[in-house]
């Protein structure tokens, strides 16, 4: 068989894999994308953020019609066709990795479909439907992304523990799920099936949901947690699981004793791992940590000269734009820039109800490593636009250097955090200090005043929250 | 945490790790040493500058580094969240902001280029300076190092004026020494080196040249370019000095010292260097200036299986001759083990080149700029000497001293060789005996 010989090869195409692929065919390289499902997208597009933003949506429109009552305006209880909620979704998917497909296309990028596997360093062999292919390369970038974990002790092969995965199919609305995890999957499908209707009770084994997020914005959502679901356990643990008829009979550890409850279905939402089997790394010199993510430096280069590295792969914070960063890495190296990842502001948003959004540094990192700060906040509370929806519980507040005035870090929980924190972001990479926010004139009445008011507040003058003076 | 390269000294801003001495989980203590970085002088040891557990290494053998870029993050204290769960993962999200060790922190201190109205490194914060993304792009193209300009705008935050009269200053500054000393005009561009085919004529192999080789190579041309070469012969008598060593070696041996010829050589020099304080000076071309050093400090090269090194030993005048027998073959393990730090290889004032355990006699070594003047020894052996009218069997060492012309004078050097024979000659019991 004669290999194809082409400039970059990339392994997988989800947001790290089709966005690297994308940016090298811009700059003027050959490029061949493999990827083994039918449809591009990767995790995100076809079982991630997309999906699961989809479904929060649906419900969403749920929670706002009962909670209009007080307002004056009822419905009737919705009734729910999880076979058009499912197509529906479907149809957005179909319609993203259309357009992927088509943006490939017009670039001149080729798409293999097939199971990527290295034969050595610098050649590639692609298990297509139609037959295997070797492909050469001078530089070959793994996306391969990441899969749900799922701990040897709950895979019992009973289709009713799932993963993201196969909850995101919503086949029908369980009566009680249990969800194992309150990271932000766990929470976000966890309020999916709370609002469809489900008895949700979610464990979990520290002694806080949202762990990374700080305390006082993760409040709010704990609030919702206690409202929305039937019990959130913390510091819990599963011990056992086992078939029980229909139902799976979970035993729990609770900090010591032992407790046993059935469950119609169980979510297992406790990390993800690493897709680095079979794709004949051995046959490479790249080198993985023991879980099996793929050892990189700043410049997303592997152990191995030819092969780069990028998104969930990789490891770090698992989530699809810092996977695109790392593609424009990778691709800028391979093109000889001098280029790295360097000071990058990686954002994190949990789509809860109401959403938490954070960037740069927390008020609780910065007290871990004894960084003297200053924290600003805005309650929404006193915000007219946030009121005008019904919705004060949120918060907004800056984290500032003392000295230099300087905006380290962005924290911001309430409805639409996630579009708001761009502009922390922006601070913060443009190292803004919180006279900028201040300064710069913000539309009322929208939430991002909130961000020029907790600047504001920072100098004691906002016009609509009073600030002790210490 | 992030462990960064630091300064390493010298001038040098990068370097090839040889050695990873750690690995991702591993728990390491402050200042433990972390890998062996080949520079431009030697191999130098970089220690960690915190405590804890190494959660991911970013580097490995082979790669080449530059100050400042990562090598490993550690967790500080103990050990981290169990479960390989999504739940602490937005957590990292924050390797953005992590303090970078300052300039301050750096271990070794730099003696690097000419610091133009700089900000100070007193910069209060621990994080990297702020600058648009545009800006440190720009910065990282060209070169620049942001903590050394100073931000005009709020909260010191650096723009792009900020680069452009930072880059105008130091062209400045390039181009002054240079007008106001009417040196000679920038050399012609060297011509590039000719392609040969040595296959041609023959099987050939060939070797990388390593880090170390192309700085002696560089170092060499540079020295003997540049100091006009003489060296001076004279043969020292020393049997009565290897007498003295054979009868003491037990003893030095008991005390955990190897007596060699080198070890008196050390203390000869010091003693001659004493009356001739010029061959312990340098010729500061910048001031043009002599530099008289009151303190002594010898360097001895040290033949390794990578090339040459030559660590210094402090304050030869103040050591007796068994701390200098330690010393040395502590140094000279240090060498070959590659371990020398940076620091050692520096401040000498004189340097010794003993060739005598692989044989050979006289030799024409190449002084150590900015030292003025260095010592080589060849093997010593028996010669009919004429002693009193008498010839006599003696063992003679043969002696090369090479000096810079510029400075010491022809007949201050051979006053020097003569009386450095005479003291290798003048060994008495109470400088031996213990
Ligand atoms: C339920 C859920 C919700 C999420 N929500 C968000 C969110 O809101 N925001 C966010 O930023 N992130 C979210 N994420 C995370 C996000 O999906 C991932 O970080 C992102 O998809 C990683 O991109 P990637 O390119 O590294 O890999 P992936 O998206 O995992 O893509 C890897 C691709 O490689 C293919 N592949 C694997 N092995 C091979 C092989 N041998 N040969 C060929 N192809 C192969 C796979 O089929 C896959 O298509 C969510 C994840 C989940 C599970």
């Amino acid at each position: 068989m004669e290999p194809t010989k082409t400039d970059i090869v990339v392994l997988g195409g989800g947001p790290g894999g089709y966005a690297a692929a994308f940016y090298a065919a811009d700059l003027g390289k050959r490029v061949i994308l493999v990827e083994k499902d039918p449809r591009l997208g990767g995790v995100c597009l076809n079982r991630g953020c997309i999906p699961s933003k989809a479904l929060l949506y649906a419900a969403h429109t749920m929670s706002a019609a009962r909670e209009s009552a007080h307002r004056g305006i009822t419905f009737t209880e919705p009734a729910i066709d999880t076979t058009k909620l499912r197509a529906w979704k479907e149809s957005i998917l179909t319609r993203l990795s259309g357009g992927i497909a088509q943006l490939a296309k017009m670039r001149g990028v080729q798409v293999i479909q097939g199971r990527g596997y290295f034969e050595e360093s610098r050649m590639l062999r692609a298990e297509t439907p139609q037959g295997q292919q070797l492909l050469t390369y001078d530089q070959a970038i793994i996306a391969v992304g990441s899969k749900s974990a799922m701990p040897k002790a709950f895979d019992l092969g009973n289709p009713r523990i799932v993963t993201s995965r196969e909850a995101l199919e919503v086949e029908d609305v369980p009566e009680s799920l249990l969800v194992i995890g309150g990271g932000y999957i766990g929470m976000e499908l966890g309020t999916v099936y709370a609002t469809l209707g489900s008895k949700v009770v979610l464990v979990e084994a520290l002694d806080t949901i949202l762990a990374g997020a700080d305390p006082d914005l993760a409040r709010p959502i704990a609030a919702y947690a206690k409202k929305a679901f039937k019990e959130t356990r913390l510091k819990t643990k599963v011990a056992k699981m086992a078939t029980s008829g229909r139902q799976i009979k979970v035993e729990f550890d609770l900090d010591g004793q032992k407790k046993e409850e059935l469950y119609d279905r169980v979510l297992v939402a406790v990390g993800r791992a690493p897709n680095a089997e079979n794709l004949g790394l051995e046959n490479t010199r790249v080198s993985f940590d023991d879980r099996g993510f793929i050892h990189v430096n700043q410049k997303q280069q592997t152990t191995d000269p030819a092969i780069y590295a990028i998104g969930d792969i990789v490891g770090g914070v698992l989530l699809a734009h810092k996977a695109a960063k790392e593609a424009r890495i990778a691709v800028e190296v391979i093109v000889g820039e001098d280029s790295a990842f360097v000071n990058v502001t990686i954002p994190a948003v949990v789509f809860t109800d109401p959403e938490v959004a954070w960037c740069g540094l927390t008020e609780a990192e910065a007290r871990a490593k004894g960084i003297e700060v200053k924290v600003a906040k805005f309650p929404w509370a006193a915000s007219g636009r946030a009121l005008s929806f019904d919705r004060p519980d949120g918060l907004t507040k800056l984290i500032i250097e003392p000295d230099t005035e300087r905006v380290l870090g962005v924290g911001i929980v309430g409805v639409g955090a996630g579009e708001l924190i761009s502009e922390g972001v922006l601070a913060v990479e443009m190292g803004a200090t919180a006279k900028d926010l201040s300064l710069a004139v913000h539309p009322h009445p929208t939430l991002s005043e909130t961000l020029m008011e907790a600047a504001e507040a920072f100098y004691g003058h906002a016009t609509h929250t009073l600030v002790r003076k210490k | 945490m992030d462990l960064k390269l630091p300064n390493l000294g010298e001038g040098a801003d990068s370097g090839t790790v040889v050695n990873l001495f750690v690995k991702e989980g591993d728990q390491i203590a402050k200042d433990q040493p972390v890998l062996e970085l080949e520079n431009e002088k030697a191999v130098a040891t970089i220690p960690s500058t915190f405590a804890g557990t190494v959660s991911r290494i970013y580097i490995k053998p082979g790669d080449k580094l530059t100050v400042g870029q990562r090598i490993l993050t550690l967790n500080e204290g103990a050990a981290q969240l169990s479960t390989p769960t999504s739940v602490s993962k937005p957590r990292q999200a924050l390797r953005v902001v992590e303090a970078e060790p300052g300039p301050e922190k750096a271990p070794c201190e730099t003696e690097s280029t000419p610091a133009p109205e700089e900000t100070p490194p007193s910069r209060p914060s621990r994080f990297p300076p702020p600058a648009a993304p545009s800006i440190r792009k720009l910065a990282r193209d060209l070169g620049i190092d942001l903590t050394r300009v100073h931000g005009s705008e709020r909260g010191g935050r650096i723009v792009l004026d900020d680069v452009r009269g930072y880059i105008q200053r130091l062209q400045r500054l390039a181009a002054q020494p240079r007008t106001a000393q009417a040196k000679p005009a920038p050399q012609a561009a060297k011509p590039p080196p000719e392609e040969i085919d040595f296959s041609k004529w023959g099987p050939v192999s060939k070797q990388p040249v390593s880090p170390l080789r192309a700085v002696i190579a560089r170092r060499m041309s540079e020295n003997w370019n540049v100091v006009p070469h003489v060296t001076q012969f004279e043969d020292a008598d020393i049997t009565g000095l290897m007498d003295m060593r054979k009868k003491y070696a037990g003893v030095y041996e008991e005390n955990g010292a190897r007596l060699t010829l080198t070890s008196f050589a050390l203390k000869a020099v010091v003693n001659t260097l004493k009356q001739h304080p010029i061959l312990n000076s340098s010729l500061d071309e910048a001031s043009q200036e002599i530099v008289l050093k009151q303190y002594f400090h010898i360097g001895v090269a040290v033949n390794t299986e990578a090339g040459l090194i030559v660590p210094v030993i402090r304050d030869v005048d103040n050591k007796g001759l068994l701390d200098l027998s330690r010393e040395l073959e502590d140094l000279a393990r240090k060498a070959r083990e590659r371990k020398v730090s940076a620091e050692e290889l520096k401040g000498g004032t004189f340097t010794i080149s003993n060739q005598g355990g692989i044989g050979g006699a006289h030799f024409t070594p190449i002084v150590n700029k900015p030292e003025v003047a260095i010592l080589g020894l060849g093997r010593g052996a028996m010669r009919p000497v004429v002693r009193e009218g008498k010839i006599e069997p003696r063992l003679m060492l043969p002696m090369g001293l090479s000096y810079d012309h510029r400075v010491i004078d022809g007949g201050v050097a051979a006053r020097f060789i003569l009386d450095l024979a005479k003291a290798f000659g003048g060994f008495k019991e109470e400088d031996v005996k213990l």
